[in-house]
């Protein structure tokens, strides 16, 4: 599909709204600012799940696997060295956790990128609930016993503001990554296999080689924001990093913003933690019925998502016979 | 020696529920090609509503069976007929959704109506056991194997030999070629869905009845289903049995000799290396095109 | 044996469990021609495809490809080296544009990352679809889509394109349309070899004949000569179409 919107107005436009979200803790109440950090957060967690998901099409029903990993392989290496000053600990567990999770994706993409469609959704789903049980029934990783992460807000700044820029600038991190993947030769090849794989073998695309790179960068950029997260909770046991509601959300935003595109995850993730966290925050018996209602609305009535609504809406160019 | 064989006899018993709970998805998957997720919320419904008739008609749960099935029987009809039809066809990620975001509302309504908490449906018999051959077994658990059998057994005699049975089978081995013939697809496909939701919910009773559930244990369930049918086979019966049986036993073998709390890990991870070797089981699919 | 052939078939034969679907093919074809492989139904003709372009192996004979052995060679390794192919029943990728379509054949064919929008315009331009360029590819008719696979398969820059019955279930406006296709084709530069059932514009447009019948090659020369030669009207059971 042609671009729809040109590049020097969205650029100007990206770089509006991050300015905006930027001035965000400064003028919004604390419990909005909590909400913000969810929303950046959530922004990039989907936009790294779309660069499988999304772009090569291979929709993983547990990217909770990469969090979870990601988030106990930081809370350990960072517990290793307890007189370590706070400006090293979120580095070292921000290596920690990526290499942890580079090596774990880099392991497992070769016998489950064999598998395609519902199979490979169905056993990445089963990934995450291996890795959530072992963290939690074997002691070595404190998965029931849970993991203290240390403050590593600097004391002149207030935690919640704090880690709202981190999740921005991680968030925006992330967005450029995609965003790079998807205009390079790599991007389009993923695209290429997402539409008709064996063609696309044909052709000369390296697939296999393909979407092995991009299992394990959407893996390690799951992990590090996992380590965030980790950081921003203080503490975290097995369910509050391997959960099955953030296996479906992931996918649900590629789904709500657009699957596919570049921007979609995070309408997608902005609009339904808004949804979720403010709109029904009074609500919070109704979260799993207006999930579940949103998610069967759009199957059937929008499956393009928003973005997807927006396309449809747009005026249709006058079509001219081609000459033949 | 006792130990192992108790083990074993323990997981079979557990297994032969497990066939009967996982072979209505596995029809669904053989016949209209949809991984249904919300076919562990379908067996929690048997289960809350045996629970419900039970009391409230003062009869034993299991003697609720045939109203529970027939009731599930209509729902899973409109169910399919008026919803996941629109999937069908469709990407797989569709149906699956779909069929998710249904899980999540019917989970939702569950909490609402029963509340979040531990349910169970006591039998007058629960208590008691018997012994055979040196091994004990439990009385509850006996009848409820004893219905998942005769469950099963009717469940294959009705696809081999009854008329529907027939046109189920025709239309999953050549969809086209079944209508061409004048068959109404989407009506045989309904009658597949509510023939699994009565068996769903049949299985419902048969679980409410051993261990207690609550809203929150559909999501297992469904999973439990998946890894049956790809370790015994897809849309059959027997390989309901095979695949239950084996998973029931692994499910003990692990619990008894490796930890209580590694049952599950075992699941998981015979799913995701089935998954690799061998996803349609190990007696293939009951349906696959005749060439 | 002709050294500066293009495409050259030694012996090649193919059975499957006693049918022998190939025996003891051979031909040579030259750079920048048209050469079709024509016959009467069951004659073997996408086997023969099918052997050359690695989707099947030999039962015996060898298969070169500018001079070098690609018997047996792996699909996707005999596209990095310069034969492509455009299926009669086509496989575009339909959320993107015929421009993105195209750009992948460039960007992941033969020479790399080299000149990739020039050689996409190149391939548009040849399969006569620069009109349709920002078009997505699920909207375009059985005809445009076949022009699609053409383009493709050019922009991988490769030297030899199989056209596997580019013709078949096309109206005659649409058929003149793409041997007009192949012919801008072959003055680039790229070879053809194509199957193909439509008589008047195998005749119109070859350099080539093949003709082949339960598995043997009966005839091999220019078309006029072709349509005279006994043994090919005998194998088609005397179609007065084929002496036009």
């Amino acid at each position: 599909m042609k671009r729809s919107f040109s590049p020097a107005p969205i650029t100007l436009l990206v770089v509006a709204c991050v300015a905006l979200l930027a001035a965000g803790p400064l003028v919004l109440p604390p419990f909005y600012v909590r909400v913000g950090q969810l929303m950046l957060y959530s922004a990039g967690l989907g936009l790294a799940w779309g660069i499988l998901g999304g772009f090569a099409g291979y929709a993983s029903f547990g990217h909770a696997a990469f969090i979870g990993v990601g988030a106990f392989a930081a809370g350990l290496a960072e517990n290793s060295f307890p007189t370590l000053s706070p400006l090293w600990l979120l580095p070292l567990g921000l290596l920690a956790g990526g290499g942890t999770c580079a090596i774990l994706s880099a392991a497992v993409a070769y016998p489950i990128l064999r598998l395609r469609g519902t199979f490979f959704a169905i056993a990445m789903l089963g990934v995450s609930h291996v890795c959530a049980e072992l963290t939690n029934n074997v002691d070595f990783f404190q998965g029931s016993l849970g993991l203290n992460f240390p403050p590593i807000a600097p004391s002149a700044m207030e935690p919640a503001d704090f880690f709202y820029w981190l999740y921005l600038a991680a968030g925006l991190i992330v967005l450029l990554i995609a965003w790079q993947i998807r205009r390079s030769r790599f991007g389009a090849g993923l695209l290429s296999i997402r539409e008709d794989e064996d063609t696309a073998r044909m052709l000369g695309v390296p697939t296999e080689r393909y979407k092995r790179l991009a299992f394990v960068v959407s893996a390690v950029l799951t992990g590090l924001l996992g380590v965030l997260y980790a950081h921003s909770l203080g503490y975290i046991t097995t369910d509050s990093v391997y959960r099955d509601d953030t296996n479906l959300s992931l996918i649900v935003y590629s789904l709500l913003g657009g699957m596919g595109t570049l921007f979609g995850p995070v309408i997608g993730a902005f609009l339904l933690v808004f949804i979720t966290q403010v709109i029904l925050a009074r609500l919070l018996d109704f979260h799993l019925f207006a999930t579940g209602l949103l998610l069967v609305l759009l199957v059937l009535m929008a499956p393009g998502g928003v973005l997807g609504l927006v396309r449809s809406l747009r005026p249709r160019r006058a079509d001219i016979a081609p000459a033949e | 020696m006792t130990l192992i064989l108790q083990t074993v006899a323990d997981g079979l018993v557990l297994g032969g529920i497990y066939a009967l709970a996982a072979v209505g998805f596995s029809l669904i998957f053989g016949v209209l090609h949809v991984i249904n997720l919300s076919h562990g919320v379908l067996v929690l419904l048997g289960a809350y509503l045996a629970l419900v008739l039970s009391g409230a008609l003062h009869i034993d749960p299991l003697l609720t069976l045939p109203l529970v099935m027939v009731v599930l029987f209509g729902v899973g009809y409109v169910y399919q007929r008026f919803l996941i039809q629109r999937t069908v066809g469709g990407t797989p990620l569709g149906s699956m959704l779909l069929t998710f975001g249904i899980a999540l509302m019917l989970q939702n309504v569950m909490i609402w109506v029963f509340s979040p908490d531990m349910k169970n449906i006591t039998p007058t018999y629960a208590f008691e056991s018997f012994k055979v051959a040196g091994l004990t077994f439990d009385a509850v658990r006996v009848s409820a194997l004893a219905a998942s059998l005769v469950l099963l057994s009717w469940l294959a005699l009705l696809l081999k030999f009854s008329s529907l049975g027939r046109l189920i089978r025709a239309t999953a081995q050549q969809t086209l070629a079944a209508q061409l013939c004048g068959v109404n697809v989407r009506h045989v496909y309904a009658l597949t869905f509510a023939v699994s939701a009565a068996f769903a919910g049949a299985a419902g009773i048969v679980i409410g009845v051993i261990l207690p559930f609550s809203p929150a244990d559909e999501a297992l369930w469904t999973l439990n289903a998946f890894v049956v049918v790809v370790l015994g086979g897809v849309g059959s019966p027997a390989g309901a049995l095979l695949g239950g049986l084996l998973l029931g036993i692994v499910n003990t073998l692990t619990a008894q000799y490796v930890g209580p709390s590694f049952p599950n890990v075992t699941m998981f991870l015979m799913l995701v290396i089935l998954l690799l070797v061998r996803p349609h089981g190990l007696l293939g699919n009951a349906f696959s095109a005749s060439r | 044996m002709n050294t500066a052939a293009i495409l050259q078939v030694e012996g090649l034969s193919k059975s499957f469990r006693g049918l022998k679907a190939i025996s003891g093919v051979s031909f040579a074809i030259a750079p920048g021609s048209i050469t079709s492989i024509i016959g009467p139904n069951g004659a073997g003709k996408s086997t023969l495809f099918n052997l050359i372009t690695g989707y099947l192996a030999p039962t015996a004979g060898a298969v070169r490809f500018k001079d070098r052995p690609i018997t047996g060679m792996a699909t996707n390794r005999i596209a990095e080296l310069g034969i492509a192919r455009a299926f009669q029943i086509a496989r575009p990728f339909r959320d993107l544009s015929v421009r993105e379509n195209v750009r992948i054949g460039a960007l992941f064919g033969k020479a790399g990352v080299r000149d990739v929008e020039a050689t996409t315009r190149r391939g548009m331009e040849l399969a006569s679809l620069m009109p349709l360029a920002d078009r997505p590819a699920s909207a375009l008719t059985v005809g445009q889509l076949r022009h699609l696979e053409v383009a493709r398969a050019i922009a991988t820059r490769a030297d030899l394109l199989l056209a596997d019955e580019p013709c078949a279930g096309l109206n005659p406006t649409e058929t003149a349309a793409m041997i007009d296709v192949l012919r801008q084709v072959r003055s680039s530069g790229v070879t053809v070899l194509l199957v193909e059932h439509d008589m008047p514009s195998v005749m119109e447009v070859s350099d080539r004949l093949l003709v082949l019948d339960a598995g043997t090659l009966i005839a091999d020369g220019p078309p006029h000569e072709v349509a005279k030669d006994p043994k090919v009207i005998a194998a088609y059971l005397g179609t007065p179409e084929v002496l036009s």
